[in-house]
């Protein structure tokens, strides 16, 4: 049985990483057809260096991204406390209202942007995108804090201000830094989910004003070459090094601490 | 230990002694609270879908015009005046059955395999590693799978490796290729989904049930798979919903058989500029997916009533 | 002047009433437990003396002066949690040092104050450790260090010693009752444990349904409680109802005689003697002169080392106990008849 279980995680494994690894090896061989044999090169990469709409496009995308985590991640945060803190009649529906954002399909939600920004004339372009990526990350926010504050027993608080601890001198003092961990989390989780957003992005970009997956996904339809293996690698590693440190800081994945 | 389940035992927010005048206090601290993260998700998620309601009903698009709205319920009946469109949905339909279907029979035994194949340090890796791929993104990994996929791609030189004489296996451009590609893209949902489920079952309870005469078949069916069913459905939701809006797949996968609810919903936003019958076709969309969510739910009350 | 004094103190959660108009003198410098079964609202009565929680009506003073709208944080009371509530992210010294600090305490002075604090609770040399890294005991040290430190005008603890083992537990009562002793805080004291609040206070309440049933010094309420709740909650208490004929209590086991006084000719009466007070004769045996007697079957033994417990029954079938030392316990088997018998003196008569 150990066997069988091995081996069905080694095949899926497989499959989920072999397309990625072919795709990241096709960036470092030089045929532009990727035909074989590999022949290693850096010259797609070199390539991008001059690819002005691909460092612009890249330049948004952080843009975005950055101000997505930040902003996500201080509104994200303040409802949290509410909603995890205190008692008031509605909080259920409140909770509720975080779901459509996560579950109604980005193309649904993203047209429905398009239309409203359209029409109210807040426009296409990267504030609508930040106003989108915000509105995606929040609930991801509320979810990582939420579960960060649950951890935390309401009694430390209580404790800091029978010591004469203000209430907010409380939070400042004690909920603040053990909250800290969470709160990096939660806005590298933001960062990604904006940094990886592709069908948002695309009904918002305005024309010249694209950020990396909307530029990808352009030049993809115009036909493949390995210049998109190179971009695509370098948004791949920048995820993947987010991901690891957020694996760090909420160690998803660890052992159950058994009592 | 803990503390008690009685009025004692309430701890969730103290009120707080303060002053009479400032009773006022919590509740408008409350709403500070809330209020940046709730207005913001009106302005940029739920007046933008009420807005896009309205636009399902209007004749055309409003822009450009001074001409009065028009309002019509026409652009829901677009299934009857446009026999096409009914294609175009059971393709999407079926796109979504499937990948799901797949992610299922992979996603439980992976999670099984994770959970009770191995331990420790090698656990945690093989669990980041089976939902690393969240964080990247989509497109960059549907594009990865055109360069195996494609004829004369990786895949067409592997078979011919083995077997030179036949010709091209390339798969790109074919309805196999997009579910391919939806499996790639959302099987660590269901991994993950299906791993938190079993994740908590103690060896004890298999334990149990073997000592009691079960055998490992009867172990799955009857201990594993019930307490399994929780992952299995929340994670086809998490899959059968985006599957169904998906747009960038099937384009990229499917090419020109690449028709689905997606790709016209795109188009009508994006080449025709129907805005208005975009709109409709996208609430038609949702209500089609709520329907079979609805349908789905009765079916599973039905089957775990006692 | 440090006494606390709360009066007409109401509190409901979600309708449900927990404090029902409680009042009460807590004497400066003295041990007060708040004793009573879970529900009874005596933590919420602590809560509310801290300011952890508004009372829907009454008042709160401490030293005289009304608080009961004092913020929590202006009332200078110290808090001993049940889970200690250490704060994790700080050092133990840190921990001891941050209600200084909140009064503008700093460096040397604060160190001082820190290192006195410690050397009280017996954690001298501890100041670098996180919270984590101590026993549960150790942690218990350092929240009662802490809480003391900013010398409050009331201690309060909120079963402190209910998350330690038994030995340890013991060992800790001493050394809670030294601190108090020394440094002279007027303390209250929630506990659940009837045993842990005979031992340690100078002063018990008894609460049940969130009012306060008796108050008084332990042994007082010991040995004369007021009630059936307080006689059966605090301790054991054997009962027999009755009604009260020709000054004594006439029940199915025989007429029972008390030297407190009686209700009315032909009232209803309960009865009381705790289990250690009733003496175990033969059977056909004669009791003391004056004394009252049951006869009574044994039911069980059961042994605890230095004491046995008899359990018995009456005639009717009620349940008896009788607590003796092991030396004394009479061999007998289930079965076995016995007369039981106890002075009047010992004899309660309890009300409600």
């Amino acid at each position: 049985m150990i066997w069988l279980g091995r081996a069905i995680l080694a095949l899926v494994l497989l499959f989920l990483y072999a397309p990625i690894a072919v795709m990241v090896l096709m960036g470092f061989n030089a045929s532009d057809l990727y035909a074989l044999p590999f022949v290693p090169t850096l010259h797609w990469f070199s390539e991008l260096a001059g690819n002005d709409r691909l460092i612009a496009a890249s330049r948004n995308s952080v843009l975005v991204a950055l101000v997505t985590a930040v902003v996500a991640t201080a509104l994200g945060t303040l409802a949290a406390l509410a909603l995890s803190r205190r008692s008031f009649r509605g909080k259920s529906l409140l909770r509720l209202l975080l779901l459509p954002p996560i579950a109604i399909p980005w193309l649904i939600t993203g047209t429905a942007m398009l239309v409203f920004f359209y029409w109210t004339g807040i426009g296409r372009g990267l504030h609508a995108m930040i106003l989108g990526h915000v509105a995606l990350a929040i609930p991801y926010v509320v979810l990582v804090v939420g579960t960060g504050l649950a951890s935390l027993r309401a009694d430390l608080e209580e404790a800091a201000m029978s010591l004469g601890a203000t209430p907010f001198g409380a939070f400042r003092s004690v909920t603040l830094p053990l909250l800290a961990p969470s709160l990096v989390a939660a806005a590298l989780f933001a960062f990604a989910v904006s940094l990886d957003q592709f069908v948002v992005s695309y009904f918002l970009a305005a024309p010249g004003v694209t950020t990396l997956p909307v530029e990808i996904y352009t030049s993809i339809r115009k036909g493949f070459t390995p210049e998109i293996n190179a971009v695509s690698t370098i948004l791949l590693g920048a995820s993947v090094a987010l991901f690891l440190v957020f694996a760090g800081l909420t160690r998803i994945g660890g052992e159950r601490e058994r009592r | 230990m803990s503390a008690p389940s009685t009025p004692e035992g309430r701890r969730a927010r103290p009120s707080i002694a303060s002053p009479e005048g400032r009773r006022a206090r919590p509740a408008i601290a409350t709403a500070a609270l809330l209020l940046p993260a709730y207005a913001w998700l009106l302005v940029a998620v739920f007046l933008p879908l009420g807005a896009m309601l309205f636009f399902s009903f209007l004749k055309t698009n409003p822009f450009g015009s001074k001409a009065p709205l028009v309002f019509t319920g026409a652009h829901y009946l677009a299934f009857v005046t446009r026999p096409y469109l009914v294609d175009v949905a059971i393709t999407s339909l079926r796109l979504g059955f499937w990948t799901t279907g797949i992610c299922a029979a992979i996603g439980l035994p992976t999670a099984l395999a994770i959970a009770r194949a191995t331990r420790g340090r090698v656990r945690q890796t093989v669990f980041l590693l089976a939902i690393l791929p969240f964080w990247t993104n989509g497109l960059v990994r549907i594009f990865s799978w055109t360069m195996l996929l494609r004829q004369g791609g990786i895949l067409d030189d592997l078979v011919h490796l083995v077997l030179p004489g036949v010709g091209s296996v390339g798969l790109l451009y074919s309805f196999p290729a997009i579910v391919v590609g939806l499996v790639h893209a959302y099987l660590p949902y269901m991994i993950l989904t299906c791993y938190l489920a079993v994740a908590g079952i103690d060896d004890a309870l298999i334990d149990a049930a073997r000592s009691l005469g079960a055998r490992l078949p009867t172990v799955f069916a009857t201990v594993i798979l019930p307490l399994a069913l929780p992952g299995l459905v929340s994670g086809s939701i998490l899959i059968f919903v985006p599957v169904i809006g998906s747009f960038m797949e099937p384009r990229i996968l499917g090419g020109r058989i690449g028709v689905t609810m997606g790709t016209v919903i795109e188009d009508q936003f994006t080449q025709a500029y129907n805005w208005p019958l975009g709109s409709a076709l996208s609430f038609t969309m949702l209500g089609i997916v709520l329907a079979i969510f609805a349908l789905f739910s009765s079916v599973l009350r039905g089957r775990l009533a006692p | 002047m440090s006494g606390v004094e709360v009066q007409g103190i109401r509190k409901s959660f979600g309708g449900a009433p927990v404090l029902d108009d409680v009042a009460m003198r807590f004497a400066e410098g003295r041990f007060t437990s708040l004793l009573g079964p879970s529900g009874s609202g005596k933590t919420t009565l602590l809560r509310i003396i801290g300011g952890f929680e508004a009372p829907d009506a009454g008042t709160v003073t401490i030293g005289g002066a009304d608080v009961t709208h004092t913020p929590l944080w202006k009332r200078r009371i110290g808090m001993v949690f049940q889970s200690y509530a250490l704060f994790p992210h700080m050092s133990v010294a840190d921990n001891v040092a941050y209600g200084l600090h909140r009064q503008g305490i700093r460096g040397a002075a604060a160190r001082a104050e820190v290192a006195r604090a410690l050397a009280l609770v017996e954690l001298e040399g501890f100041d670098a450790r996180r919270p984590k890294q101590l026993s549960g005991g150790q942690q218990q040290r350092v929240a009662l260090a802490r809480a003391i430190v900013t010398k409050p005008r009331v201690l309060l603890l909120d079963e402190p010693l209910s998350a330690l083992d038994r030995r340890l537990r013991q060992t800790m009562q001493v050394e809670l009752r030294r601190i108090q002793r020394d440094s002279g805080l007027t303390t209250i004291f929630v506990t659940h444990d009837q045993e842990e609040a005979l031992t340690l206070s100078d002063r018990v309440a008894i609460l049940d349904g969130g009012r306060i049933v008796q108050e008084g010094p332990p042994a007082e309420v010991y040995e004369r409680p007021a009630t059936r709740f307080a006689a059966t909650f605090l301790g054991d208490a054997n009962l027999f109802a009755g009604t009260v004929r020709d000054g004594a209590v006439a029940t199915p086991s025989g007429p029972l005689r008390s030297e407190a006084p009686l209700p009315a000719e032909g009232a209803p009466a309960t009865l009381a003697v705790r289990p250690e007070k009733v003496l175990p004769l033969p059977a056909g045996a004669a009791e003391p002169a004056g004394f009252n007697a049951v006869d009574a079957t044994l039911r069980q033994t059961v042994y605890a080392g230095a004491t046995s417990t008899l359990l018995l029954a009456t005639r009717d079938g009620d349940p008896v106990k009788c607590f003796c030392q092991s030396r004394d316990a009479p061999a007998l088997e289930p079965g076995a008849a016995l007369r039981l018998a106890w002075s009047p003196t010992h004899t309660l008569v309890l009300g409600g």
